[in-house]
């Protein structure tokens, strides 16, 4: 199911606040917007959401330290 | 068994493990910090000529299914090719996509796909180092989206289908069972113990979810592995029929030497309890 347009999609939540929101919000729509597989819209609408943000979180903290 | 036990080398430390080179059997070196750099590199070829060094890669992003940066790979191959390292690592981590960095080591979907393009990858990276890594598996606070995998089904089917082997970080795998429910022994019970090569030891702590209820382990490096660790380590050392070199991780918060010394000690002691264990059975 993976894909490289899967991974885009990935980094981009993981590193953009108003990605993340704009997904958070309506999962299934922005997926789709970004060109990915029924699969793979239907798997990110159940996306872990509390783990989601914990690892932006700490995603960022380790990109501000660089 | 002649396993050995050692410590990250950063610099915060390096004077303290120069100073204690009879209690400390090898050193591993964060390679991506000497991709770039001469002076740097002279000082890591005077290092290896003082104690055995691995190299551990950062960057490489193993399981990404768009390939692996060339540029990066032939920079670790040239510094392998100038340190002649007993070995190089990498985690199984995605950190990248296109020109979006994550900044850090995230999970990729555990899934078939990844397995595969795992396997593709670590073969580009044999043949332009010239030796396989051995890969690492990552904690993570997310349970990575579009997985059809649990990590450990994922785990062994990427070191079957690549034939690398493990540097199994028993904290990172204490974590992620911790944090999505796992048994951490049953998941150990279930890797290739066969596979595994080396160890690393670490620590971490409790985080807060935005709900202010949800908690999870973050693997911040900052704090002593806790004792669970090394009840992992000796049930590895029960059944891994290979010499381990056992690596204990610190990135900061930086105790006395000879607080990071014991905590070896205490590794040797799990090792040896578990191999005893293993020559009894």
């Amino acid at each position: 199911m993976n894909t490289p347009a899967l991974e885009k999609f990935l980094a981009q939540i993981y590193v953009d606040a108003q990605a993340r929101t704009r997904f958070l919000a309506n999962p299934r729509e922005e997926a789709a917007r970004a060109g990915l597989s029924a699969d793979q819209c239907r798997a990110l609408e159940s996306i872990d959401r509390i783990g989601l943000e914990m690892a932006a979180r700490s995603f960022a903290k380790k990109r501000s330290a660089k | 068994m002649n396993d050995r036990f050692g410590l990250g080398w950063r610099t915060e430390l390096a004077a303290g493990i120069l100073s204690n080179l009879d209690h400390i059997d090898v050193v591993e070196v964060i390679a991506d910090d000497y991709f770039d750099s001469a002076s740097r590199l002279r000082a890591l070829k005077m290092l290896a000529a003082q104690v055995p060094v691995v190299l551990h890669g950062i960057s490489l992003g193993l399981p990404s299914t768009a390939g692996i940066d060339r540029r990066r790979l032939d920079k670790m191959a040239r510094l392998v090719e100038a340190v002649l390292p007993e070995c190089w690592s990498e985690h199984l981590a995605f950190v990248r996509a296109g020109d979006i960095e994550i900044g850090h080591l995230a999970a990729p979907p555990r899934a078939t796909s990844t397995i595969d393009a795992t396997a593709v990858n670590i073969e580009a990276a044999r043949a332009v180092v010239g030796s396989p890594p051995l890969v690492e598996n990552i904690a993570t606070l997310i349970d990575p989206p579009a997985s059809d995998h649990d990590e450990p089904t994922w785990l062994s089917g990427t070191v079957a289908a690549s034939g690398a082997g493990l540097l199994l970080d028993l904290h990172n795998l204490w974590a992620n069972s911790v944090n999505f429910g796992l048994d951490a022994r049953e998941f150990l019970a279930r890797l290739p113990a066969a596979s595994v090569h080396a160890v690393h030891l670490s620590g971490g702590r409790w985080i807060s979810g935005a709900d202010g209820v949800s908690r999870r382990i973050l693997d911040d490096h900052l704090h002593d592995p806790p004792d669970p660790i090394f009840d992992l380590l000796s049930a590895l050392s029960s059944r891994c029929p290979n010499p381990l070199t056992v690596i204990i991780e610190r990135d900061g918060s930086y105790p006395p030497m000879g607080h990071l010394l014991a905590q070896l000690d205490r590794a040797r002691r799990a090792v040896s309890a578990g191999r005893e264990v293993m020559r009894l059975q």
